[in-house]
């Protein structure tokens, strides 16, 4: 068995500073295996701006990351990606004209054995083919693999890129307010999703609703002017006096 | 450059060198509107050498129905702003933001008038008379006098533009608009004022450099296809967007080009201004200026 | 937000090529003259159309420097020829190579550009291309060009003259179906997927881990190869090269075919080379100005659809 206590991903005094803004104050930060994390927080407190670091969008103004122990702080978006560090986007991120099958396959591609391949039509080679069917019909979209992402409801695109995200066979997944600007009834829908995902894989999520943090998680972190103000098990976060301070009116 | 003695090369190397600080002024104008326009509408303008050759070739017809040179100074603008306006707000707006769609329509813009001018102004290349045909010693060599104003006239309009965007609370606003558009909108900026009087101030700039350079250059209908070029790569040297970096880019590579074509071809040196260019984009793809 | 469906929509850019390649076939037999020297145009234009679409359509790669790689290509063909002395079928390879070449020298430079920067960046390469090409009239023939004469086309026994108007039109011909084919195999391919999601979304692709700018650049050499493809045969088409094939107009025209048929449909740029060759035929010869007409149809496609003809057909739900 692998030994436990191992850290996935892992940020080291994370700096950030736009300008004169200190985005990230020296943050750090730790998942390890298995785990369902929840990072909240107010507007502006950093939470996205963290995420951005991580994944390489943006390079910190100090720090390090480390993933599965390998240095990641310089390299670049589709590096990161590829060893096994994907995100989704409070802005949804989806291919509008492509369909929802075809949107999988792209992640999946990636790791067949000749994705630049330019001569054998895509639909013939076999293990994309599964691979893409097997995703789809785990994250329930298999009806509507036809469908262009531009056509889907909101909340099926969140799904989408969620399944999307896990194409990429990542190690770490992190999902930035999943169920942000959804309607109650999806919401529920993934809440489900990302639940059945808990129990296969590690998860990082952003959030503003307490609600599905406090149920999903099982470590939540509190972010607030770009430092880490709190960190514990959903009970204890949710005592706790200056958390409750910070999200006065926030909280339900 | 054979058979010359040292004092003779280094005083047409001099001459050279002046020679293209004044244009590198000229071109300066007319990149600075590129820039402004681009930084300000996010367009990429591909008719704004066109607007130079109309300036040209309606001060052309200013001193042939008034005989005054400067009288093009003072209308050349105005016909400009009432052309330029409705232009922005009916034809240009729904491109800004999108620099390749923006280029694609300019360019359509770009082929109408050039034809309007071919179709006026006619296909022969003529010169505007030289309004101050004074020569003046510099160093020991004669120097026309109409350059020299043009080199006062144009630092001249250098300095009022300075003055607008960093003195003026209205050029205040032109400089947020350009930093961030959105910010500016959600701070309750009037923007569609902003882009109508940022496009305008960007052609007017191009027009007078037209009627600038009308006694300089030959008056011609597709004179704007070389200003566009030498805007476009002193632009990028420069850095889109970035007003120091077109100044300094302008100058730098006008007056560089000046003394490579006493040595080359205009061609040819050219090119190497072109190669130039493609070094430092190698090294700071977004210029030299910008971030 | 369109109806169409995945399965549908690929048919219709297949059905259009069909009926096109059939009715160019049909066409070469009993076309006057002078009608069939202009559809040998149109379908040189073609390939060159989609060629382009592969840049703009399929990674949203807006180039205005293509005019460097049909003259390319164009004088790739007649150097062959003139000095090297090899045969057609060899000239039109040191075209293609010459599309790499040239592709490759632009592309470096400028496919990691941003968006703005790029559409400039490859509108000086035109630029200074045009003005060396106009400029070295010993290596061009400025102007004035230079005329060649071409062998005869030999495979295996027979021997084909292009000189023979009825050949000159089944050899291109042949070489828009091939072209279409081979696009139409990477179109359907991984690669080819990989493009369109390149343009679908750019940074959602990077975050699934792939390197964006490696697939653009191949896009676009691919690009510029297809476009000195069809400045070779059209080279040898014309038995001539200038140093207009450098020109804006092969820059701009392109873009305007592929806007009217649809960005990456493949076959729509087809129609938009076909509609702009006859309106281009037709009403320059009636109005001098007709570029004046050529700038107001820019303006209106623009504002009407990026769709083009094909594309929207293809986006309408066929029950």
């Amino acid at each position: 068995m692998a030994p436990l206590n191992k850290k996935l991903l892992e940020t080291v005094s994370v700096t950030k500073r736009f300008g004169g803004l200190l985005a990230l104050d020296s943050v750090s930060y730790s998942v390890e295996e298995g785990e369902v994390r929840g990072i909240i927080g107010p507007n502006g407190a950093g939470k996205t701006t963290f995420f951005n670091v991580t994944t390489g969008e943006l390079k910190p103004t100090s720090g390090k990351i480390f993933l599965k122990g390998e240095d990641i702080t310089d390299l670049s978006p589709y590096s990161i990606c590829q060893k096994g560090l994907s995100r989704t986007f409070q802005l949804t991120l989806v291919f509008p004209e492509m369909s929802v099958y075809d949107s999988v396959w792209v992640g999946v591609n990636l790791r067949t054995r000749s994705p630049w391949n330019p001569a054998v039509p895509a639909g013939r080679i076999v293990d994309a083919r599964r691979k893409t069917e097997e995703i789809c019909h785990w994250m329930g979209l298999w009806e509507k693999r036809e469908e262009l992402a531009c056509n889907l409801s909101y909340g099926d695109q969140k799904v989408l890129e969620i399944a999307m995200a896990l194409s990429t066979e990542p190690s770490v997944l992190l999902l930035d307010e999943p169920t942000q600007g959804v309607s109650p009834k999806e919401t529920d829908t993934i809440m489900e999703v990302i639940e059945r995902l808990s129990k296969h894989m590690t998860i990082v999520l952003i959030e503003h609703s307490m609600d599905v943090v406090l149920r999903l998680c099982h470590v939540i972190t509190v972010f607030s002017e770009g430092r880490v103000i709190a960190e514990g098990p959903p009970e204890k976060i949710s005592k706790n006096e200056e958390v409750q301070r910070i999200y006065l009116g926030e909280i339900r | 450059m054979r058979g010359l003695s040292l004092p003779e090369i280094v005083t047409t190397v001099l001459f050279l060198l002046i020679n293209g600080l004044i244009w590198g002024l000229i071109i300066a104008l007319i990149a600075l509107g590129l820039s402004l326009i681009f930084g300000v509408m996010g367009i990429v303008n591909m008719a704004h050498g066109d607007v130079y050759m109309a300036g040209a070739v309606l001060s052309f017809y200013v001193v042939a129905y008034f005989g005054n040179f400067w009288l093009s100074l003072v209308l050349v603008p105005i016909i400009v702003l009432l052309f330029s306006a409705p232009l922005e707000r009916f034809v240009l707006r729904p491109y800004e933001g999108y620099p390749s769609s923006s280029m694609i329509a300019t360019v359509g813009i770009s082929f109408i008038i050039q034809q309007v001018a071919l179709g006026t102004y006619g296909g022969i290349p003529r010169k505007v008379t030289n309004p101050w045909p004074i020569s003046f010693n510099l160093l020991g060599v004669d120097y026309p006098g109409y350059r020299l104003l043009v080199a006062g006239i144009s630092v001249l309009i250098l300095i009022g533009l300075w003055l607008f965007l960093y003195k003026t609370s209205y050029g205040v606003l032109v400089r947020a608009s350009m930093q961030d558009r959105e910010m500016a909108s959600a701070m309750g900026i009037n923007v569609n004022r902003v882009l109508i009087t940022t496009f305008v101030m960007g052609s007017v700039l191009a027009g007078v450099g037209g009627v600038l350079a009308s006694p300089i250059n030959q008056v011609f209908y597709l004179m704007g296809e070389d200003v566009i070029l030498l805007s476009f790569m002193v632009v990028i040297i420069g850095g889109l967007g970035s007003l120091k970096g077109t100044l300094v880019a302008a100058l730098c590579l006008c007056s560089l080009e000046g003394v490579l074509a006493a040595v080359l071809s205009p061609t040819r040196a050219r090119a190497a201004i072109f190669i130039i260019m493609a070094i430092i984009l190698m090294y700071r793809p977004r210029g030299l200026f910008t971030d | 937000m369109n109806p169409g469906r995945g399965a549908e929509r690929k048919s219709v850019s297949t059905y259009f090529a069909l009926f096109f390649l059939l009715l160019f076939f049909v066409l070469g037999f009993i076309l006057p003259r002078g009608a069939r020297s202009l559809v040998i145009q149109m379908m040189v234009f073609s390939i060159l159309a989609m060629g382009y679409d592969l840049s703009l359509g399929y990674t949203k790669q807006c180039s205005l420097g293509h005019a460097v790689f049909f003259g390319g290509g164009a004088y790739g063909a007649i150097f062959s020829i003139l000095y090297l002395k090899v045969g057609i079928l060899p000239s039109l390879i040191f075209s293609l190579l010459g599309g790499l070449g040239l592709g490759l020298l632009t592309g470096l430079i400028s496919v990691r550009l941003t968006e703005a920067y790029f559409v400039i960046v490859t509108a000086i390469f035109f630029s200074v291309f045009h003005l060396l090409a106009m400029d070295m009239t010993y290596l061009t023939g400025g102007d004035d060009g230079l005329s060649i004469k071409l062998p005869r086309l030999s495979l295996g026994f027979v021997k084909f003259s292009l000189y023979d108007q009825v050949t000159n039109y089944y050899f291109v011909l042949l070489f828009l179906a091939l072209s279409y084919l081979i696009l139409k195999r990477i179109a359907e391919s991984p690669m080819g997927k990989i493009f369109v999601s390149i343009r679908e979304n750019e940074k959602r692709v990077q975050f699934l881990g792939y390197n964006v700018y490696r697939y653009k650049l191949v896009a676009f050499v691919l690009s510029a190869m297809f476009t000195a493809l069809s400045g070779g045969l059209y080279a040898l088409t014309l038995r001539y090269g200038s140093a207009d094939f450098f020109s804006f107009y092969w820059s701009i025209m392109p873009v305007v075919w592929c806007l009217i048929g649809g960005l990456g449909t493949l076959t729509g740029p087809w129609i938009g080379a076909v509609i702009m060759s006859l309106f281009q035929y037709y009403v320059s010869a009636w109005w001098t100005y007709y570029m004046i007409l050529f700038g107001v149809i820019i303006l209106l496609i623009l504002r009407v659809s990026r769709k083009g003809i094909v594309g929207y057909l293809m986006s309408r739900r066929w029950t």
